[in-house]
């Protein structure tokens, strides 16, 4: 009883943090149909802000600035405004451009944001913690209830907060006149519009409320914690929104009852199942991916929420037409089409330039970034697959490139090597084997994975990718026995070919071109075919194509076991590759990655994930020659995140965009004009 | 000879609206049937009904024998029925000639490595159906020159041909045209009419949700008129369109 006591005691505390971020998510995604990724991030910079309000000094870009050392009440007051005008701020320049974009962009933006301001976080703050300074209501003596359940007086205030601010909130919404227009606004946007509500500064007030609120709980967080760190907010924010998903996202009372669910179960479930405090977020996950999959509207929220609009996930408007950016725009895509059109020639002619490149690259150093954007460029192809032509938002493709990786590297290193005593480079051939071994065992984990989630469309399937994606890590991480956990598998052996070894930068160059021939190829005669077309009719109008007698679950399963199988395929040769992996080689943040390549490239065309990683890595290397950059190697991210940015708001179908892909088979057209 | 579709007693309710109250109709084979009654009679609801995209609170559907009623959308496209959309619903980054051969979906059956290695047999499924669907767009009257556009740049007018050119490309045995004239003038639709025709005279059976009157009296062997959901007259033309009930339906009730 006492565990249990205490127990439930941190349930609450965590549940009433959850819940006030989740209220965040589920008031900007009521009013504009947006999951904002970034709140995570803002609830990180509501600890940051207050915990250097509170202090007397702090280090800001190294130096050491005097700080005005406010008591909490006014220093959590001055955060929750700062944060709030950021909130603000990011829906002006990164969301409102967007709002008649397609579902996509918005979304795409958010997590850039939310890179952004990671990034932007560490270089302010630096990398490590920063200590949550004592405060005077800490110091009391905690409250006993029952004799055994200890509360501090901070625990009772967390809750006391939340409690207060929903009431307000939900008081706000129901009497206020801004509270009803942003009901009227959740309605029917233009409707709302039509009647002189001003939807612009409905939807800031969102942002600046919601922002408020994030900030409200991250400082809450730190002090429970004790400290601010830079990716504080990453796992919070997700928790946060599976606590929206939970009560049905777009009602505040269910938000209310999500956090307190999560937080509950999360605490009890750490308590009380075998291991429990590692398993903990798997927890979380594992909640959100069942209630999806039996009640995606969540517990209190309405069904209709669970649906995209018809037509393509990006594309159409851009804001740059006109401009010296179109005129730029305009040139390349007319070369793009142009090669686009050649189609085999064009292939062969790029990868001409791929071989002459190889050949010609003298630094070793060079090499191997050039062969990470082949690795890249794979992998994206493979997500491209599933969010580029059958349009479905898959955040979970990490785990189909881990099941790969891992695959090799047990049996190469934990099986043969420690088990068996078998010295890899005996057993070379067992690599080609491999390479198709693990794309079938990930086709065959991607459509077990993709089963559940048929029903869901737009930001839930999105959601629930990611549900899989981080337990599929949080797994890796625990399972020691077959994993390693996080310390990784070491001693991967090198590609080797009838003894030869493939280790050297310029031969494992030539690999992973070749492997690149072999995915490209494949997946453009798929594509090239009635499964592609199938593909883009379900991307453009799901129901229109089911009429035209396509079984839409099925090719779905296909598009995931395609995206899938290169997954794993790519997954073997990147295991050799690093000679080492660990869970940390496949978190969300690759699989973002990834996707951002995709749609920096172009979704739906061939050259496209090539394009964005091409663009990716040499970013990478080439911003290290910046000096501001050099000091603060952090804000490399936050630049891929603003470019990406400024891409979604001009130029949303990416940059090969005009490199259109043709749904025949190019034979057969061949012939037919003959 | 049996009906080529039939509905028995079939009940949609929305909530609390009935929207379709026990309607019983049947669809002869190489018909052109007619479905008419004012706005908000629940003629869409009763083609979404009979195309598998609403199923029906009650009632029964046979089509060609076999009762369909539990399959879901696909299934009804797979066992003959094609249809077309009241507002065009083409496919949104797709040539004409791409969008047109997603109609023939259920032709093609090779397998991902036979594809992916280009077995003959492949190539030659592919082959015939891009012939059939080039021969199809000539039908519904498109030159050679639109098969390469983006379907939906396309005017109006062809981009209701390209969806019926699609529905057709299934070889279905009964077409259903959700208002296929809408927004037509009169020289097109003549054209439209025509193409129906043709599409009869092919063996396939059409049954179409037309307002205009003068081409429904001149185009339809049959017609079944609806209103607040309820058959209000079924019969030929000439006697359903004489039906005072019919007359005060569409004109108002003068009582």
């Amino acid at each position: 009883m006492d565990y249990f006591g205490q127990l439930l005691a941190n349930g609450l505390v965590l549940g009433a943090i959850y819940a006030l971020t989740a209220v965040a998510f589920t008031l900007v995604y009521g009013v504009v149909r947006l999951v904002n990724f970034a709140f995570g991030e803002l609830f990180m910079l509501g600890a940051f802000l207050t915990t250097s309000l509170m202090l007397p000094e702090v280090r800001l870009f190294g130096t050491v600035v005097p700080m005005p050392g406010f008591p909490l009440p006014i220093a959590a007051l001055g955060a929750i405004v700062i944060t709030g005008v950021i909130g603000v701020v990011v829906d002006r320049i990164a969301y409102r451009p967007l709002r008649n974009a397609p579902r996509l962009a918005p979304l795409i933006t958010s997590i850039a944001v939310s890179v952004v301001l990671q990034s932007l976080a560490q270089t302010i703050w630096g990398a490590e913690e920063l200590r949550f300074p004592q405060f005077y209501l800490a110091t009391l003596e905690p409250v006993v209830l029952f004799d055994s359940i200890y509360l501090s007086v901070m625990d009772l205030v967390v809750m006391a907060t939340a409690i207060v601010a929903m009431l307000g909130l939900s008081l706000f919404i129901a009497r206020s006149s801004l509270g009803r227009a942003m009901r009227a606004s959740a309605e029917d946007q233009t409707a709302a519009m039509l009647v002189g509500i001003p939807v612009n500064r409905v939807v800031a007030a969102a942002f600046a409320i919601g922002s408020g609120f994030a900030a409200l709980a991250g400082l809450l967080y730190a002090q429970t914690y004790g400290f601010a760190h830079s990716s504080m907010g990453f796992l919070p924010g997700l928790k946060a929104l599976t606590a929206a998903v939970l009560g049905g996202i777009g009602s505040v009372p269910g938000a209310a009852l999500g956090g307190l669910i999560l937080g509950l179960v999360e605490a009890l479930g750490a308590g009380y199942l075998p291991n429990g405090t590692a398993w903990k977020d798997a927890i979380s996950f594992v909640l959100l991916v069942g209630l999806l999959y039996m009640r995606p509207q969540g517990l209190l929220g309405r069904p209709e929420l669970n649906s995209a609009g018809r037509g393509s996930l990006l594309g159409g408007a851009s804001a740059a037409a006109g401009s010296w950016l179109g005129g730029l725009f305009a040139k390349g895509d007319a070369l793009l089409a142009r090669g686009a059109a050649a189609g085999t020639p064009a292939a062969f002619g790029l990868l001409a330039v791929a071989v002459v490149v190889g050949l010609m690259v003298p630094s070793d150093y060079w090499l191997r970034i050039l062969t990470m954007v082949v690795i890249y460029g794979m992998l994206a192809s493979g997500l491209n697959v599933i969010v580029g032509f059958a349009g479905l938002l898959d955040l979970g493709f990490v785990a189909f490139w881990a099941v790969g990786s891992y695959l090799t590297s047990i049996l190469f290193v934990l099986v043969l090597k420690d088990g068996y005593g078998i010295a890899p480079q005996e057993v070379w051939g067992l690599l080609y084997l491999n390479l198709p071994l693990a794309g079938l065992l990930a086709a065959g984990f991607a459509v077990l994975l993709g089963t559940p989630t048929l029903k869901l469309r737009g930001d839930y399937l999105a959601i629930m990718t990611l549900g899989f994606g981080e337990i599929v890590r949080v797994v890796a991480i625990n399972w020691m026995d077959l994993t390693n956990g996080p310390m990784g598998i070491r001693g991967i052996p090198a590609p080797n070919l009838f003894g030869i070894s493939l280790g050297s930068p310029r031969a494992q160059f030539f690999f992973a071109l070749a492997l690149a021939v072999v995915v490209v190829f494949a997946v453009a005669r798929l594509v090239r075919s009635y499964v592609g077309r199938a593909w883009v009719a379900i991307r453009e109008d799901e129901e229109a194509a089911e009429a035209m007698g396509v079984p839409t679950a099925r090719y779905k399963l296909y598009a995931y076991a395609t995206s899938g199988f290169v997954g794993g395929f790519v997954g073997v040769f990147y295991a050799h590759s690093q000679q080492y992996i660990s869970p940390l080689n496949f978190s969300l943040f690759e699989n973002i990655l990834l996707l951002m390549l995709v749609v920096l490239g172009g979704l739906g065309t061939f050259i496209g994930p090539f394009v964005g990683a091409l663009i990716w890595i040499a970013f990478l290397q080439l911003a290290l020659d910046l000096p501001f950059v050099q000091a603060y190697p952090e804000t490399r991210f936050a630049l891929l995140g603003v470019v990406l940015i400024v891409l979604m708001v001009f130029r949303p179908q990416g940059l090969a965009a005009s490199a259109r892909v043709g749904l025949t088979m190019p034979g057969a057209r061949a012939k037919e004009a003959a | 000879m049996t009906a080529l579709l039939e509905a028995r007693q079939v009940i949609v309710r929305f909530g609390g609206l009935e929207a379709v109250g026990g309607l019983d109709m049947a669809v002869a084979r190489g018909a052109i049937h007619g479905l008419i009654g004012p706005n908000g009679a629940g003629k869409t609801t009763v083609l979404n009904v009979l195309t598998g995209f609403i199923r029906p609170t009650a009632g029964r559907l046979v089509f060609d024998g076999e009762e369909i009623g539990g399959l879901n959308v696909n299934g009804f496209a797979r066992r003959g029925l094609a249809r077309t959309f009241q507002n065009i619903r083409l496919f949104g980054a797709m040539t004409v000639l791409e969008s047109v051969l997603v109609g023939a979906h259920q032709r093609f059956s090779a397998s991902a490595p036979a594809l992916i290695f280009g077995a003959r047999a492949a190539r030659a499924a592919e082959r015939a159906m891009i012939a059939r669907a080039h021969e199809l767009l000539a039908f519904v009257g498109l030159g050679a020159d639109v098969s390469d556009r983006v379907a939906t740049t396309l005017s109006y007018g062809h981009q209701r041909r390209v969806e019926i050119a699609r529905a057709l490309m299934s070889s279905p045995k009964l077409l259903l045209l959700d208002e296929p004239l809408a927004g037509m003038n009169a020289v097109e639709k003549q054209e439209i009419a025509d193409l129906v025709r043709q599409v009869r005279a092919q063996g396939i059976a059409v049954l179409l949700i037309e307002h205009d009157m003068q081409i429904v009296r001149s185009l339809c062997d049959h017609l079944t008129v609806l209103e607040y959901g309820k058959l209000l007259a079924d019969g030929e033309p000439e006697q359903v369109l004489a039906d005072p009930a019919v007359q005060a339906a569409y004109l108002g009730r003068t009582r």
